[in-house]
């Protein structure tokens, strides 16, 4: 085939060009099925048995250690319905949810655009807001539980100083879900803005000079050039965002002073659902295997329905065609 | 017009990708160890510096067909991995470390271990403290450990703190001073009357009821494997005593291993604290500063522990004959007492806590007491106790209950009754 | 109002397309608050590095310690040290290495290959199989641990770099992440019209698709780079000190009861060297490379 664009002005033979054309049909049809089967290929293999295998331990009472096992169908999930310890877990879940969610792709947003305009040190500011991405878990546990404690934290000290005075955060309901909140913002937020960024790239110069020339204002070209151009990446850091977020484990179970239970607190005022998942099969002596499964898929149902609830909401972004 | 960019670009990413590809076969290839055909490598798995090192190397030397590898991971992914290895039937090494607050629940599914008996261990039996044996046999009778060290439990307490709210300081007179932990309460009363300003009696209401429960058998279960939380008396009263002492201000209110509790040693927020015998380099790590400021004195109600482990062999193990001799040898005496030399690490043998490097064991740390004759006697005095598979979850909600008090979200038969569900919710 | 691209200024210089895309300045406004967004991203890093230079009672000190010590090489010998410290940091860091590069380059391929078909091309049950790959990122992942080390087992991997890089190969999150993204930076005008060329589908992939993305892949390459790093929940169980990566390294600096903070600290700051000596010698080029643009015509 030629690299060139002119289109090449000898006749080609019909044999040739029918066999060209089933080539290009044949090009058409498959292409896309294998462009996407290392994805599922690998996915059978590495994903599928995992998943089959939850689902099927969902069904029994399977004991992490205990050999006997049983097949009790919907049972699990019924008990699901009624444990109050999960009902609170889905609360917590869904309280820092909110509060950590919305305020962190809004400042993503906000971030990218920023980190998108002339400036001195671009790339600087741009490297920085990646750190919390390399910065080593044991730190972060370490510099939140510090920052939030009692007695001793700096955000205490603080506080105490302009005669707000102390707050007990890992104690209370909503100020562990604002710590939490804070933790997760300051860790997913740069993340987040490169991938706006990314996708501010692709946006044309001409269609922001042709709306300067229309006389719109930097806001006003924002809304209408940014955002509805943006709608495909929004659209994708809305659901990512819901699904990581409904899936909340890592920063609740290190903001814990002490790990073993992994109770989120000790009125499990911010034990989220992955956390309570996790206390019932591998992070106690519990080991309920058969149960954390049915937590699991249980929390598959809640995430899809919340992340279509939101993909419906982001959707009425306007499309940029 | 379609614009290209310059090929080379991508070309050098395909390279790039085919010879990491390449780099990572041969990477993983290579890392398979390469050892002598008649050499037995065994591999031991801790939580943390046991202190073996050196005890490892003599037992190469007396048995050169032996090579012994460590495999250290962090106290809660060691055990959790353990767990997870043991079920997925892959991946736990020849001699795996279990600690007191997991043993329980390793020990009520005795078939993933070998029985030290078939390899003649009852015939050591009397080499152990009572109760440190007792708490890794099975309830089929298996014995499924051998015992390392133990934490055995003192009270260390501020001598100068104590001095400043009018209390004796001198360690024999403290001693006195608190035979039951009804005693230990109300001295903490007296304590507070005129304690410095902010300084409480103990650091958290956890510790001091666990140390109480530690004391009773039967505890939380009674011989049979029946959790009897919410029938035993004893258990009650060790909750009305800690939330009698909480409730008179004597509790600092934190969180073992917090970060407030870590700072709290520093600023001498606290006057008291239930300590084993590895408290005592914890504290000289966290508050250098308060060298001798420090005392030891006996703890009320005789005898406690808090920490110890086991070293057992799994069944996915090639090799149990030779890690039974290696574990029998790192437990042995003589192993023991040099590992108490080095790291401080308390021996769980009779013989030991009797001998005299034990007892004539000082701390400059500590007011130069006694710490050793201390430990020891109350390792000698203390009583088995009945343990059952969900051991270490009972107490994680025991502490959470005491914190709810402490933090004061729920009033004390509030958290009692919460206390009671949980207990429900993890047997 | 749709802005329309009708009209282009006379004589434009072709370096401007290089500069930014608000032709307002950035204020002083701007750079304090940009100024305290970096230093809050990086305080935690800062202090991680002030902690591993003293010795372990700093990190509880009050008010906390916020200047390095003199203990940095102290405590990087004994870090190095095979007497006291038993897992080797240069296999820990070399293996990291691999497995990151490996995973990133693999995901960014396969997710591009994938999310231009979803995106650009049209097959039956297209749908479908998106939303089944969407799907996929639902469950938690603590879950598929059991059985996954199962697999792991029957594949003889345990313990092998095999089983922290099979499984992530491809990602959900980067099929869909680039999806979304060809959907908009790829105009169909420009595929169509490769099609008149007579280009075969590979050809418009590589030729079109992989120049446009260039700036989601160093993106998605980068962000997978640090996760993968930073991964330590399936390592830790399917991997042993003895074959490391440097989550588990810095595990297996645990000493009982009592943590050496110190000592972690200093672990965690050796284990992202690589990583900021990426950012810094290469950051200019994956960050900078995210400024060049997509195809546009």
């Amino acid at each position: 085939m030629s690299q060139g664009t002119a289109v090449e002005a000898v006749a080609i033979p019909p044999q040739q060009r029918r066999l060209r054309m089933r080539l290009r049909r044949l090009d058409g049809k498959v292409s896309p099925y294998l462009y996407i089967s290392p994805f599922f290929l690998l996915f059978a293999v590495f994903g599928l048995f995992p998943l089959a295998y939850t689902g099927w331990v969902s069904l029994t009472d399977r004991n992490l250690l205990d050999p006997t096992t049983h097949f009790v169908g919907l049972d699990n999930y019924t008990a699901l319905l009624h444990d109050s310890y999960f009902w609170n877990a889905v609360e917590n879940t869904l309280g820092i949810f909110v509060i950590s969610t919305v305020p962190q792709l809004f400042l993503a947003l906000v971030l990218a655009h920023v980190l998108n305009t002339k400036l001195h040190g671009r790339t600087l500011f741009r490297m920085a807001v990646l750190l919390p991405q390399i910065t080593s878990l044991v730190a972060v546990a370490l510099i939140f539980t510090q920052l939030f404690s009692r007695d001793y934290g700096l955000i205490n000290y603080v506080l105490d100083h302009v005669g707000i005075g102390k707050v007990d955060w890992e104690a209370g309901d909503y100020t562990s879900w604002i710590a939490l909140s804070v933790m997760v913002i300051w860790r997913w937020t740069g993340y987040n803005a490169l991938i706006y960024l990314a996708a501010m790239q692709a946006i044309p110069d001409e269609l922001y000079e042709a709306a300067a020339i229309d006389g719109a204002r930097p806001w006003r070209q924002f809304w209408h050039v940014t955002i509805p151009n943006l709608r495909p990446t929004i659209i994708f850091t809305v659901i990512v965002s819901t699904i990581g977020g409904l899936q909340l484990f890592t920063e609740p179970y290190l903001f814990e002073p002490d790990h073993y239970g992994a109770t989120g607190g000790s009125a499990r005022q911010y034990q989220t659902v992955v956390m309570y998942l996790y206390e019932k099969s591998f992070g106690s002596s519990q080991f309920k295997l058969g149960y954390a499964s049915a937590i699991g898929w249980a929390l598959f149902m809640l995430i899809a329905v919340i992340s279509l609830v939101n993909f419906l909401i982001i959707r009425r972004i306007r499309s940029a065609d | 017009m379609v614009k290209y960019i310059r090929s080379r670009g991508r070309g050098r990413l395909v390279a790039l990708l085919a010879l990491t590809a390449l780099v990572a076969a041969g990477a993983t290839a290579g890392s398979a160890v390469g050892k002598a055909r008649d050499t037995i490598t065994l591999r031991v798995s801790l939580f943390g510096d046991f202190g073996y090192h050196n005890v490892y190397a003599a037992y190469e030397k007396s048995h050169p067909n032996i090579n012994i590898v460590e495999d250290i991971q962090s106290y809660p992914d060691h055990h959790s991995n353990l767990a997870k290895h043991i079920a997925t039937g892959a991946g736990a090494d020849d001699i795996e470390a279990i600690e007191v607050g997991f043993v329980a629940q390793f020990k009520a599914q005795p078939q993933y271990f070998y029985d030290l008996r078939q390899f003649g261990a009852s015939a050591l039996k009397s080499r152990w403290l009572p109760w440190k044996w007792q708490q890794s046999i099975a309830p089929n009778g298996a014995q499924i450990g051998l015992g390392t060290d133990v934490g055995s439990l003192a009270i260390c307490y501020r001598a100068d703190l104590f001095k400043k709210a009018g209390l004796p300081s001198n360690r024999a007179a403290v001693s006195k001073l608190w035979p039951t932990w009804k005693d230990y309460i109300a001295v903490g009363k007296r304590f507070q009357a005129h304690a410095p300003k902010g300084v409480h009696f103990f650091d958290s209401g956890s510790n001091v009821y666990n140390a109480m429960i530690g004391q009773l058998n039967p505890a939380y279960y009674d011989a049979k494997g029946n959790v009897i939380v919410s029938s035993n008396p004893g258990v009650r009263a060790a909750w009305a005593l800690t939330v009698a002492g909480i409730q008179a201000g004597e509790s600092a209110g934190l969180a073992a291993f917090s970060n407030d509790w870590n700072t709290g040693y520093k600023k001498g927020v606290f006057a008291t604290v239930t300590c084993p015998a590895w408290m005592m380099g914890y504290i000289q790590g966290q508050a250098p500063n308060t060298s001798g400021k420090w005392d030891i004195a006996a703890v009320p109600g005789g005898g406690g522990n808090w920490g110890g482990s086991f070293l057992a062999i799994p069944k996915q193990s090639k090799h149990p004959q030779e890690a039974y001799d290696l574990i029998k040898f790192l437990t042995s005496p003589a192993s023991e007492a040099y590992v108490f030399k080095n790291t401080g690490n308390l021996p769980s043998q009779p013989a030991l806590l009797k001998s005299q490097p034990v007892q004539n064991f000082r701390n400059p740390f500590f007011s130069n007491a006694p710490v050793g004759k201390i430990f020891a006697n109350s390792a000698l005095v203390l009583k088995p106790q009945v343990t059952g598979p969900h051991q270490g979850d009972i107490q994680t909600a025991a502490t959470n209950a005491t914190q709810r008090v402490e933090q004061h979200k729920q009033s004390p038969n509030a958290s009692w009754n919460q206390f009671l569900k949980d207990v429900q919710n993890v047997s | 109002m749709v802005p329309t691209v009708d009209r282009l200024p006379v004589a434009r210089p072709r370096r401007r397309r290089q500069l930014s895309r608000r032709f307002h300045q950035a204020g002083p406004g701007t750079y304090i608050f940009l100024i305290v967004v970096a230093a809050a991203s990086a305080f935690p890093l800062y202090w991680s590095f002030v902690v591993a230079s003293h010795d372990n009672s700093a990190v509880s000190e009050y008010p906390p310690v916020l200047t390095p010590g003199g203990q940095l090489w102290h405590n990087i010998g004994r870090l190095f040290n095979s007497g006291e410290v038993n897992v080797d940091f240069w296999a820990a860091l070399t293996n990291s290495l691999i497995v990151a590069t490996t995973v990133s380059f693999a995901v960014v391929m396969f997710s591009a290959l994938a999310g231009f078909a979803f995106a650009k091309l049209e097959f039956r049950g297209s749908r479908m199989l998106l939303l089944a790959v969407v799907a996929t990122m639902l469950v938690p992942v603590q879950l598929g641990v059991i059985p996954l080390y199962i697999e792991m087992k029957d594949f003889g991997w345990t313990n092998s770099l095999q089983a922290v890089i099979a499984p992530f190969l491809v990602s959900a999150f980067g099929v869909f992440l680039m999806r979304q993204y060809i959907v908009g930076a790829v105009p169909n005008e420009l595929i169509d019209a490769s099609r008149v060329d007579g280009c075969h589908t590979l050809r418009i992939f590589w030729h079109v698709v992989l120049p446009a993305v260039r700036p989601i892949a160093a993106v998605l390459g980068l962000l997978t780079f640090m996760t993968t790093w930073n991964d330590f929940f399936w390592p830790l169980i399917v991997l042993s000190p003895q074959n490391p990566t440097v989550q588990v390294a810095v595990s297996s600096l645990a000493s009982g009861y009592v943590e050496d903070f110190a000592l972690v600290l200093t672990g965690t700051f050796i284990s992202i060297l690589p990583l900021l000596f990426v950012f810094v010698v290469l950051g200019r080029q994956i960050i900078g490379g995210i400024m060049q643009g997509a195809v546009k015509g």
